[in-house]
């Protein structure tokens, strides 16, 4: 005969009953029980809003605003990081931590566009290819099939090369190669929504094509299409740093991360600070949507419980 | 009696693989409900499809209120919309997971604008009360609610625009018992509260016998047996028709079973398609397609109807 201890009197937690209608219960913020489930997905959304914020706020939260820009301090090249600069000076005396931070607003600059070209470009051809069917599907999708056939990197910087090379133009030539994933994803969804008991009965209700890709297919298939965004954000910061490494991008004086990480690679091994700050800012970036787009996934997934 | 819905020599396909052979319904203005029982894989569900112009017509002819449905388009094919409905089998998979009940049940009035936009959410409530759910549903998501309760959902949905002919497929056969006798309950008293018309698809023979005046019985796509539902379920003449009789369970009767399991699932080339599973079958049935004859107030599709018919008699 074993003791009971304390713990193992305690009532067993009552299993959710299957088919039981669910009230809502009124919380002091709903999406608590999310956020204590998924502590990876809370990481991730702390440091991608403190990035957001720290792009936004960059102006007063910096020592040197006019640094961001085409400032030149010869009195104070290449100073190592001290309490004056803390991330240290680059090559024409501007101070890095100012840079970036401001490069925190070109980096997500260049996501928003990416993104909202790509999955507005890539929903109108999926979700229409996916809808229709037939030859509209043949026809649309064979055309998206041909810019999926070039490696994307190479698409990009061919594209980034024939534009003048700026910030906005990488951004563009990423989206050209971009919009074919959210073709693709987008008429997967399409499709699967169009067998659905939900289309049938917007069909037997009389609702027209419009209608019935505006009030059923796009709600629908947009969670997945939002989980895609924010898991694309990671690599999206990364292509962009690499065409502006390559010279393809933004432009000096533009703050931008991989052009810092290309303008201090020469002098790495003297001011190590020039090359380590941006580079650990992409790092960060990239990391934190990795986060939040693995969390949103897990806890968008009905499998685990949730909606 | 003027007629409502009229289809004659209904024939459906999947592709190449016909799964409809030919199927009559008549159905008066009503009240009036109409029976289609069957097996799984009868074809029950793709001709309420095909009422309804989800599923393409390979032949037949299809008239409501006198006028081709098969050739509506544009204006005329959102008139029929509006005056046929279906009620689905499955409450939760006819119902979009992103719209709340009020939005679900307003959309036929979005859809027809046949209601101003403010008047919409009175007369959502209006229907849930009709169905008998509470007003607090509107404002709930399909998922927060039960299964009897998205069925009323549904159903709630499908009377929005008044529908003179309610297709209802399999409505309750997703739900268990106690909640199926409510729907029930529901569907009897919509029906003369609204004096309905509706093809009742069904393999409850319970169902159909309390809401239906008239049957066809199917099996693999091709009529069996049709009269008078009371007709066929108190003394059923073909041999299938018996069969589907004596496999209904009663509490506490043991009963032999009348048919012979299915030896093979391929629709035999020639003959009647049951022939293969007839206790009476004999030779003719393996060759000769039996055709509909009246017989004893109803019309069998059998060679051996007479024989049949004393088993029962």
């Amino acid at each position: 005969m074993t003791h009971l201890t304390g713990t193992e009197l305690e009532p067993a937690p009552t299993p959710d009953l299957q088919g039981e209608p669910r009230r809502r219960r009124p919380a002091l913020w709903p999406g608590w029980s999310v956020a204590t489930r998924f502590p990876l997905l809370d990481v991730g959304l702390v440091l991608a809003a403190v990035i957001v914020i720290a792009g936004i706020l960059a102006p007063w939260i910096t020592p040197y605003p006019e640094d961001a820009g085409a400032a030149v301090h010869p009195e104070s090249v290449l100073q190592a990081p001290s309490s004056a600069h803390w991330f240290g000076t680059d090559i024409v005396g501007r101070d890095i931590y100012t840079r970036v931070v401001f490069g925190a607003r070109v980096s997500l600059g260049i996501v928003v566009v990416v993104l909202i070209v790509s999955a507005l470009v890539g929903l109108t051809i999926g979700l229409a290819a996916g809808f229709f069917g037939g030859w509209v599907d043949a026809v649309l999708m064979r055309i998206t099939d041909v810019f999926l056939a070039f490696p994307a990197m190479l698409l990009a910087v061919a594209l980034a090369a024939v534009l003048s090379p700026s910030a906005f133009h990488a951004a563009l030539a990423i989206a050209f190669t971009w919009w074919p994933w959210y073709a693709r994803l987008a008429r997967g969804q399409a499709a699967t929504i169009r067998r659905q008991g939900y289309s049938d009965a917007a069909r037997v209700l009389g609702a027209g094509p419009v209608r019935q890709l505006v009030r059923h297919v796009l709600p629908n298939a947009s969670t997945a299409v939002f989980v895609q965004m924010s898991l694309d954000a990671a690599g999206i910061i990364l292509t962009a740093a690499t065409l502006s490494y390559l010279g393809l991008g933004a432009q000096d004086p533009t703050p931008e991360w991989g052009l810092m990480v290309a303008q201090g690679q020469s002098l790495a091994t003297t001011a190590w600070w020039m090359i380590t700050f941006p580079g650990l800012a992409i790092l960060v970036t990239a990391v934190a949507f990795n986060f939040v787009g693995d969390g949103l996934q897990s806890a968008l997934d009905p499998k685990r419980g949730q909606r | 009696m003027s007629e409502l819905l009229k289809v004659r020599d209904l024939r459906l396909s999947f592709g190449d693989t016909e799964v409809v052979h030919g199927v009559d319904l008549d159905l008066p203005e009503g009240p009036f409900g109409l029976g289609v029982i069957g097996e799984s894989g009868s074809g029950k569900t793709t001709i309420a499809r095909a009422l309804l112009r989800l599923h393409p017509v390979a032949s037949g002819s299809v008239a409501f209120e006198g006028r081709d449905v098969l050739s509506m388009a544009g204006a005329a094919l959102s008139a029929y919309r509006r005056d046929v409905q279906l009620v689905f089998q499955d409450g939760d998979g006819a119902l979009d997971p992103r719209m709340s009940v009020r939005t679900a049940v307003a959309e036929p009035f979005a859809i027809h604008r046949t209601v101003p936009r403010g008047q919409r959410a009175a007369r959502v409530a209006d229907l849930l009360r009709e169905v008998g759910l509470p007003d607090d549903v509107a404002t709930r998501y399909p998922h927060q609610l039960s299964g009897g309760q998205r069925q009323r959902v549904v159903i709630a949905r499908a009377l929005a625009l008044e529908p003179k002919l309610l297709v209802l497929d399999e409505p309750t056969s997703a739900l268990d018992v106690t909640v199926q006798e409510r729907v029930l309950q529901l569907i009897e008293s919509l029906r003369e509260k609204r004096s309905l018309a509706y093809v009742l698809i069904s393999h409850n023979l319970a169902v159909v016998d309390r809401l239906c005046e008239s049957s066809i019985v199917l099996y693999r796509g091709v009529v069996m047996e049709r009269g008078q539902t009371n007709d066929l379920l108190t003394t059923p003449v073909h041999p299938y028709t018996q069969a589907l009789r004596a496999a209904v369970p009663e509490l506490g009767v043991v009963r032999p079973p009348l048919t012979r399991i299915a030896t093979s699932t391929s629709v035999p080339e020639s003959g009647c398609p049951y022939a293969d599973r007839c206790a009476l079958a004999v030779d003719v049935c393996r060759h000769e397609v039996p055709a509909l004859r009246p017989l004893h107030g109803r019309d069998v599709a059998c060679h051996q109807a007479d024989e049949a018919a004393d088993l029962t008699a």
